[in-house]
């Protein structure tokens, strides 16, 4: 699989891939933590890491259909303004790249909908942008932390102190 | 089916009906959620506290078990309130409405307090 190319300027702090069994978004979360090495602050690490559990969720069970052989690729990009994770599986077109209807949560509580059908809702909550792409059978979501400049350059400061 | 990682004891606190979770709320907490739900409810509590301060991770089919908590308390003519939330998950709740039908506490004690208030308004 060749994943996601890095666009200019991007710089690879991380690449894995998990297979697609149930549960194995938190161990996509946690490598995605440990790539990013405090690049982010707690809130929108936060955030982040919900954002990448729900996309590698639907591409284990969406994109790969819980099929153990085949991998979920996870990079983890830099650059000056931000912080990308991508997600690619093996299953093509199978999520929507337009707008997501928000969950009704009053025809959840009345049995008119499905409890479920949060993902996509909480990816789109939890980023500052999101876009999806599809090359053949390789589906990739794309999650984009956009990184406060003078809170990044204080984070780095202060590394460097330490 | 994946293994649960989430575990759940039920108490009661001044008449207010208690489960307290732990773990990872996920898809695979639904018989361990469903069952501390039916424990608590037995004595006909009017209110149920799902109190989350050792919980560490709630995803997307875990907010669904707490929609089909929710949803069925109602049915039952059943309050259900919320503690020990992180600001993160306090977000989430906001952003899904769940916040709108479910009044969020710091803690169980505040939440007893809350509820006890709120039966006696």
């Amino acid at each position: 699989m060749t994943a996601d190319r890095p666009n200019a300027g991007e710089v690879v702090l991380g690449e894995f891939a998990v297979s697609s069994e149930p549960g194995n978004e938190r161990t996509a979360l946690a490598l995605v933590e440990g790539a990013l090495n405090g690049r982010l602050n707690g809130e929108q690490l936060d955030r982040l890491k919900t954002a990448v559990a729900e996309a590698t969720m639907n591409a284990i069970e969406h994109g790969n259909r819980n099929q153990p052989e085949l991998e979920v690729v996870v990079r983890v990009l830099s650059s000056a303004t931000g912080v990308t994770v991508t997600i690619t599986d093996l299953g093509g077109e199978h999520a929507p790249s337009g707008p997501i209807v928000a969950p009704d949560l009053d025809e959840k509580l009345a049995g008119l909908q499905s409890p479920r059908g949060w993902g996509l809702f909480l990816i789109r909550h939890m980023v500052d942008a999101m876009d999806v792409s599809v090359d053949g059978v390789e589906h990739t979501v794309r999650l984009v932390m956009h990184v406060d400049a003078p809170a990044a350059a204080q984070r780095e400061g202060a590394r460097g102190d330490g | 089916m994946m293994a649960s990682n989430c575990e759940a004891s039920v108490s009661q606190v001044r008449g207010l009906a208690v489960v307290a979770l732990s773990g990872e709320v996920d898809g695979s907490a639904a018989t361990v959620l469903g069952s501390a739900y039916d424990a608590a409810v037995r004595d006909e509590p009017t209110a149920v506290l799902l109190d989350f301060a050792a919980v560490d991770y709630i995803n997307s089919t875990g907010i669904a078990l707490i929609v089909s908590v929710l949803a069925k308390a109602r049915s039952e003519g059943r309050r259900v309130v919320a503690s020990g939330l992180s600001e993160h998950y306090r977000r989430i709740f906001d952003i899904t409405r769940l916040s709108d039908f479910i009044q969020l506490y710091a803690d169980v004690e505040s939440a007893a307090n809350g509820v006890i208030e709120g039966a006696s308004a």
